[in-house]
């Protein structure tokens, strides 16, 4: 028994200990800090933070910043999730089509805005979005339509934030829905089909309901990603114009980095992690299995 | 060549290091000064041969992140450059040496030797935090030919100058702009030197917020107004693409945009020049650029002074001047010829005399965001200038109680 016990801390000590001291310990200063008013002046001299309870928490309830990035984060899972889990399960079934050619080809195209760096994205996408010479608003001249000024508009910004993040998130969300069109067994649409069962309904009866549980890791994830989201805004927007752009993240980030206000910040993070479980855990008793 | 000079620098280092136990001076530098800086530090090794200078290049995008973490745990050089911006966060952190009882008795750093304005960058409430070592001012730099064409022989000089030169040059056709300037983002530095040259100030002598005085929001309503009447165009250009087809013909920028301009336009050569900012009680501008640190924890503080000084004396920041082209922090240097006789530099030089740093108080970086949020505002017209200055006056009071 003691030999056993050795060996499990050989084996899984190191994984253990990268997470205690990267993760667990983190996460714990992180709730301890969001009590005391930690700032600029703390930094090197940790005496100089002192315990202030729930002020940081009340602050933020206060704050129109706070409340405006909520909104604006809030918007774009709205937005942005369905779209993705249209987008990608569509594109997956194309590929996943028999008839298909050059399947791979597809797959490495859809998948590459996934495993490109975020900043290079978000330069060409600047360019893109560019309101005089950019290619989508040149496209869109080419049907008579003048193009909004992508980025500068409050109205268009956030729009422009969602475009862009669902087209980097589709390629890894299809890569799961394919594995999980991959594991419906044929005899399923087989049976259908000799019952006489239309496209549609072959989708909406056996497809839609055997991807239950790759729909439930997917939108899940999603959750948890689009709550954070941060790159591209920062990249992109900084947050702007009019705080159209400003995600909670890019907020915390603001507060804790920018202005050393890492008392308020971590109240901002701690915020943030109770809103994730709470939606997360909503999403989770929503899919109950039903049969 | 520049990889065998890196080489030969690292064997004397490494030699060095080896044989005697000659002080090794620390350095962190960043972007285009790190590169060229040990040309410098050869030189006072020469003059000072027993102390060693190592240099450690720091890119600009992760510097800040670099001495945060340097200072939070301690892991510092001993000298370091340092943003001018970034002297009253760092400096509130109590990392750097107080200076004052070093420029005492030095004969080559003496406040008055500097520009006011960029002196004042290394002052804060606790001291003498730092000495500037070159800086950056916001000029005017415009098309001579687009603007002889709405009959500006030169360049606008006030502010109803620039507005009706503005408004000529944007009857020009569509996409046809005045002038650049931000509208979003984080953009005080572009937004204050109105405030300025409109007397118009953030704090009083007694430290009063006075942002809502008549002075500011006359400031906040001319820079929105530009945008009302589309003189400035809210779309994210390419600034020096649009200056060379002449989309926008005037724009405030820094010393770095001339070699940009020299390189990346060459086609508009003798077209376009530099001027002070308009201008309507005083022509006041932007002034940044960086400093020399000692940090306190170094125990190498003369040697690092005596680099400090080095650095400073006049000769040396002509030397620099001519190495990177960064703009001499010391007076009397600008009287060299090759400064005060070039067009171009002799406005930089000009424009120093009258140019300004931002308060330096470690909560900037809330204000200056706050400032860009509520002139924002009143650009998109979801407030009047009025309410944005009398919003950012309890924003600003807002973050100063916070402070101890």
């Amino acid at each position: 028994m003691k030999t056993r016990f050795y060996w499990i801390l050989v084996f899984v000590g190191p994984a253990l200990a990268a997470m205690i001291i990267f993760l667990v310990i983190p996460i714990i200063a992180s709730f301890v800090l969001s009590v005391t008013d930690f700032n600029v002046y703390s930094l090197t001299d940790w005496s100089q933070a002192y315990f202030i309870g729930f002020d940081n928490f009340s602050e933020l309830l206060s704050d129109p910043l706070f409340w405006q990035a909520l909104r604006n984060t809030v918007y774009c899972l709205v937005i942005a999730m369905p779209l993705t889990v249209i987008i990608a399960l569509g594109i997956a079934m194309l590929i996943n089509r028999e008839k298909t050619y050059c399947k791979g080809l597809f797959r490495v195209v859809y998948f590459l805005p996934f495993v490109t760096n975020t900043v290079a994205i978000a330069v060409v996408w600047s360019w893109i979005l560019n309101m005089h010479y950019g290619l989508l608003n040149w496209f869109l001249g080419l049907f008579g339509i003048s193009g909004p000024n992508w980025l500068g508009d409050p109205t268009f910004s956030m729009p422009s934030i969602i475009m862009l993040v669902v087209w980097k998130a589709i390629g890894y969300n299809m890569i799961l829905f394919i594995a999980g069109l991959q594991n419906i067994p044929t005899f399923l649409y087989e049976a259908a089909e000799l019952d006489g069962a239309t496209n549609w309904k072959k989708f909406v009866h056996i497809t839609l309901p055997m991807l239950r549980p790759t729909m439930l890791f997917v939108t899940t994830m999603m959750i948890i990603g689009y709550l954070q989201l941060f790159e591209e805004p920062y990249m992109l927007t900084q947050g702007g114009p009019l705080n159209s752009t400003l995600s909670v993240v890019l907020y915390l980030y603001r507060q804790g980095f920018r202005f050393f206000e890492l008392g308020y910040a971590s109240a901002l993070a701690v915020a943030l992690f109770l809103i994730i479980i709470v939606i997360t855990m909503v999403r989770m008793r929503l899919s109950k299995p039903a049969y | 060549m520049k990889k065998s000079v890196w080489i030969v620098v690292l064997c004397l280092l490494v030699t060095g290091l080896a044989i005697s136990s000659p002080i090794t001076l620390r350095i962190w530098a960043m972007g285009e000064e790190a590169k060229s800086l040990h040309i410098m530090a050869e030189r006072f090794t020469q003059e000072n041969p027993d102390i060693r200078v190592d240099i450690q290049a720091i890119p600009w995008a992760g510097a800040y992140d670099k001495l945060l973490t340097g200072i939070a745990a301690g892991q510092l050089p001993d000298i370091a450059q340092m943003g001018t911006t970034w002297m009253a966060p760092f400096g509130a952190m109590g990392a750097f040496e107080e200076l004052s009882r070093y420029i005492d008795r030095s004969n080559v750093i003496k406040p008055e030797r500097f520009f006011e304005g960029s002196w004042q960058t290394s002052v804060t409430s606790a001291g003498v935090m730092g000495i500037p070592w070159y800086v950056d001012v916001r000029v005017m730099y415009y098309r001579t030919d687009l603007l002889a064409a709405v009959g500006y022989e030169q360049a606008p000089q006030t502010w109803e100058e620039l507005y009706d030169a503005g408004l000529k040059l944007t009857a020009r056709g569509p996409q046809q702009a005045g002038l650049s300037l931000l509208f979003t983002g984080t953009f005080a530095n572009e937004f204050m030197p109105f405030a300025w040259q409109n007397a118009g100030r953030i704090l009083d002598e007694a430290g009063n917020v006075t942002v809502a005085e008549q002075a500011f929001v006359e400031a906040i309503e001319f820079y929105a107004r530009l945008f009302w009447d589309e003189i400035a165009l809210k779309a994210g250009g390419e600034l020096i693409n649009d200056f060379g087809s002449g989309a926008v013909p005037i724009f405030f920028s820094g010393p770095w945009m001339v070699r940009m301009i020299e390189q990346q336009i060459p086609q508009i050569a003798g077209k376009w020049s530099v001027g002070l900012l308009p201008g309507n009680k005083s022509h006041t501008s932007f002034v940044g650029g960086s400093n020399w640190v000692i940090f306190r924890a170094s125990r190498n503080k003369e040697a690092a002074w005596k680099f400090v000084e080095f650095m400073s004396r006049s000769e040396n920041q002509l030397e620099w001047y001519r190495i990177v082209s960064s703009l001499p922090a010391v007076m009397e240097t600008w009287d060299e010829p090759e400064l005060a006789e070039e067009p171009i530099m002799s406005i930089f030089g000009a424009q120093l005399l009258d140019a300004r740093a931002a308060p330096n108080i470690p909560q900037w970086g809330q204000i200056e965001q706050a400032i860009s949020r509520r002139v924002e505002e009143a650009i998109f017209q979801t407030k009047t200038p009025e309410a944005a200055a009398q919003d950012l006056l309890n924003d600003i009071q807002r973050v100063l109680r916070r402070q101890r």
